[in-house]
């Protein structure tokens, strides 16, 4: 009888204190009402020992300042790296694009002028300092990278509630400030050691970086080679391999030739010609990984003399377009022809039937073109996104078709980006066709503001009916009216023929043999949202013969 | 000989001071880094907040005496592309070219040598007509394809080596007991890289020993030789072989800077981290700091090559200075 009260009185002791536990976890910490916020919990999973070592080839060099959230690019890469040696407050994760992180709760005013956190109890960082409201703080006030105007701009005060309490007050309602604080989006989000960053300084801390995340730098060749191991006291998990090296290998065919000899078990960018032998080499797999959407733009559209001025012209381009063929001919058939330029998962993006895939019709296309007043076509330029000359080739074969004749114009990654960050200005004379492909984060208000707004440095399109959508969105608190005007915009974009959207991309790897699970199952690494690589890196496991 | 000495220490000042500046020049009428690095619709804040951290916004002139200011503490600047310091990199990536270049250098003359000496000696016979069909295949087989055919046959079929980078040995400037390791170490990932890279040397290699050979062969002093009755083998090695080989040493010393400083497309293919690669990355991306800090360092030691060769020239043969 004593023994049963005992036991019973120990039980019910600790539900109460978990009770407690999840409680204070969740106690409020703003006053007043709260905006709704969909953040998926965190999976707290097992403790274990980890194993082997995971060898990833990039497509590209490999850049020391990827490791320096403090000056995070725009570029959707750093994140790789974000994911490896650091950890947000809030990220996508496979199980909901905003996931706690670092953070357990978060709020949110429901005027959008604050904003408060509470961090997990016992974070470290890799060199045992405790991560404390400080640092989010220091990351926050010292963030040179994307964004970081808007965010100084906006922000009031950061009051330390304490150790693990953070609230962020604005001069103005900040509505978009939880999609842009999301590791997923910007660098902002990504805690960095504030006195460890001051006292190593910039260049200290890009060639020996310290944070909260999963991996710790162990030794890097600028470029070249970065070496990663597993920081076993991460707060979500064990890491379950050992070692993550990380190389930066340009030459795709080295990169094939990697995975057949067994020196890498993980390489991107296996496109084109290689994807056949990828596919085709039994030792090796393969995911698709679909990013984003290809589509053409027709810079200067809205120019007296430009042939793409005409709607009809726009539509005829669309309609000669092969999709099918060219997705099997680009990508062995593992794409999918699609109906819009923003990525399915991006939110509120337009998707089925809301935005079918356009019809291949050369008969009409020719109508069109008839009827429009240019029956024999024209002479186009056309600039492809690098590398992808040979899909730009395809197209340019379809619209022969239909008269238009096109000069292909090849240029390198670098110098394609910065014509195409100036917009409209980077691309002069308006008969020109731009291939674009642009996996953006951070809801397709974001593709939107980049590609399609007059106020954009990178502003391709200008229409007056858009431009008061825009700004009824911007100033709009309701995120449900939101949605329905970013809906609307792309519903007059792709109506309009401004962008003519081809097929939903596969940026596929090329997955070796040591990597676990087996077969097909190895997918689960591409489930988080919105990702073009496969993160959280925690989870990868390898067999351990290395 | 002192004003000699004097006078061509000075020409290379001269050259070098021309290299900075037509590189400086050069390297700015490529494009814009910060557009290129900036992504589409970057904040503006952020893209001048990027031009002016890395000196982009100051006049042209004001960088050139930056530039040249830093060149005077052998400081090269920061790599905008990797966002380090240029000679930090730069020192790290060269002890990998040294011995990728001197391994090449030794098989381009371990080929090369011995088959252009059998190809005079054996002038007009099957050897020779070998070593004029190998000296072709060398010339006209580029590296790279030699390098693919060796990878797939080598690194996948056979699986006998390794088909990427250098291997775990590093060379560590700070740390000497990695000095010696490092040349010895990871022959597996050296040996068809440098093959490549050799393999087209050695095709020059044999055609200017074969005809230095036989330059030297039909020479006055080597008939005389002979008719004193020395010995067939001694007439080559001693009197033929060693004079015919100063125009070769001359050449395979050139081709050993080509080797360390130039060899991309063996470095981009086996992933080889050199300073080849460093180069080719860099003026990809318009990493202005990089591309300067690499050219000017191989600037530099062509200039001093040339300048201890003339050096040499002038103290070996007193006309030489006399008539400069």
């Amino acid at each position: 009888m004593i023994p049963g009260l005992l036991l019973l009185s120990i039980t019910l002791t600790f539900t109460l204190m978990s009770y407690g536990d999840a409680a204070a976890q969740n106690a409020p910490i703003l006053s007043g009402p709260l905006a709704k916020l969909d953040i998926k919990p965190a999976q707290i999973e097992g403790r274990g020992t980890p194993k082997g070592t995971l060898s990833i080839a990039m497509h590209f060099a490999l850049d020391p300042g990827w490791l320096d959230p403090l000056e995070h690019s725009y570029a959707i890469t750093q994140m790789m790296y974000d994911y490896l040696v650091h950890d947000a407050m809030v990220k996508p994760m496979p199980y909901g694009y905003v996931t706690y992180g670092l953070a357990e709760h978060a709020e949110l005013a429901n005027d959008f002028r604050r904003a408060a956190f509470r961090l997990r109890p016992g974070l470290k960082f890799h060199d045992g300092q405790p991560l404390t409201t400080a640092d989010v703080k220091w990351t926050y006030e010292n963030f040179k990278g994307a964004y970081a105007k808007l965010f100084h701009d906006k922000l009031e005060h950061i009051q330390l509630v304490d150790d693990r309490t953070i609230v962020f007050s604005f001069k103005e309602p900040f509505i978009d400030f939880m999609d842009l604080y999301n590791g997923g989006v910007g660098g902002i989000g990504w805690i960095v050691p504030g006195r460890y960053y001051e006292k190593v300084g910039r260049d200290g801390f890009k060639a020996k970086p310290i944070g909260a995340g999963p991996y710790k730098l162990v030794s890097q060749q600028a470029g070249v080679q970065m070496v990663f191991e597993a920081y076993e006291d991460y707060w979500r998990r064990t890491p379950a391999t050992k070692t993550i090296v990380v190389k930066g290998i340009r030459d795709a065919a080295a990169r094939m030739a990697g995975l057949q000899t067994g020196e890498l078990d993980l390489a991107f960018g296996m496109t084109g010609k290689l994807l056949s032998r990828l596919m085709s080499d039994r030792g090796l797999r393969w995911d698709p990984n679909f990013t984003g959407p290809w589509w053409l733009m027709f810079p200067g559209y809205n120019e007296q003399g430009s042939p793409f001025r005409d709607k009809r012209v726009r539509q005829a381009v669309s309609l000669a377009v092969n999709r099918q063929f060219l997705v099997k001919q680009e990508t062995q058939g593992i794409s999918k022809p699609w109906g819009n330029w923003i990525s399915p998962e991006n939110r509120d993006a337009l998707q089925g039937q809301d935005a079918p895939v356009p019809e291949y019709n050369l008969e009409k296309a020719k109508q069109l073109m008839a009827q429009a007043g240019v029956p024999d076509g024209f002479e186009v330029e056309y600039l492809p996104f690098p590398p992808y000359f040979d899909m730009g080739e395809r197209i340019l074969t379809d619209l022969r078709a239909i008269g238009i004749r096109g000069k292909l114009q090849s240029l390198e990654g670098p110098a394609f980006r910065a014509k195409i960050g100036q917009g409209r200005k980077g691309v002069p004379g308006n008969r020109t066709i731009v291939q674009n492909i642009d996996p953006r984060a951070g809801g397709s208000k974001a593709n939107i503001a980049v590609y399609a707004v007059c106020g954009s440095t990178a502003s391709f399109i200008c229409e007056p009916p858009i431009e008061t959508l825009w700004a009824k969105h911007q100033a709009s608190l309701d995120p449900a009216e939101r949605e329905r005007l970013v809906k609307s915009i792309q519903r007059i974009l792709l109506d309009e023929y401004y962008f003519v959207p081809i097929y939903w991309n596969s940026f596929v790897p090329g997955i070796g043999p040591r990597v676990l699970p087996e077969g097909k199952a190895v997918s689960k690494y591409w489930d988080t949202l919105n990702a073009p690589y496969p993160w959280p890196w925690e989870v990868w496991e390898v067999r351990a013969d290395r | 000989m002192k004003r000699y000495v004097l006078v061509r220490a000075l020409y290379s000042v001269v050259t070098l001071w021309l290299l900075v500046t037509i590189i400086f020049g050069l390297v700015r009428l490529t494009g814009d880094p910060v557009a290129m690095k900036a992504e589409a619709g970057a904040d503006p804040a952020y893209v001048a907040q990027l031009r002016q951290s890395w000196g982009l916004d100051r006049p042209l002139y004001w960088q050139y005496l930056g530039f040249v200011g830093r060149l005077l503490r052998a400081d090269f600047g920061h790599s905008f592309e990797k966002s380090l310091p240029v000679r930090d990199i730069y020192f790290e990536r060269l002890p990998n070219s040294l011995k990728l270049g001197f391994a090449a250098f030794l098989i381009s003359l371990a080929l090369g040598v011995p088959f252009g000496m059998l190809s005079a000696l054996k002038v007009n016979s099957v050897w020779d007509n070998a070593g004029k069909a190998v000296a072709l295949l060398g010339l006209s087989m580029p590296g790279f394809f030699v390098g693919l055919v060796l990878i797939i046959v080598f690194g996948i079929e056979l699986g006998w080596l390794p088909v990427l980078g250098k291997g775990s040995s590093a060379f560590v400037w700070s740390a000497p007991s990695t000095w010696a390791m490092f040349w010895f170490r990871d022959w597996g990932h050296l040996a068809m890289p440098a093959f490549a890279l050799g393999w087209y040397f050695s095709g020059a290699m044999l055609r200017i020993t074969r005809s230095g050979m036989l330059d030297v062969l039909g020479s006055d002093y080597i008939k005389l030789v002979r008719l004193k009755g020395v010995p067939e083998p001694m007439v080559v090695a001693k009197h033929a072989l060693k004079n015919s080989l100063i125009p070769v040493l001359t050449f395979a010393g050139l081709n050993l800077l080509i080797m360390v400083n130039v060899a991309v497309v063996i470095e981009v293919i086996f992933n080889w981290p050199g300073v080849g690669q460093l180069l080719y990355d860099a003026l990809s991306n318009r990493d202005f700091p990089m591309v300067q800090g690499v050219v000017l360092m191989s600037g530099l030691m062509i200039v001093l090559l040339n300048f201890t060769i003339d050096v040499l020239y002038g103290y070996v043969d007193p006309r030489i200075r006399l008539s400069r």
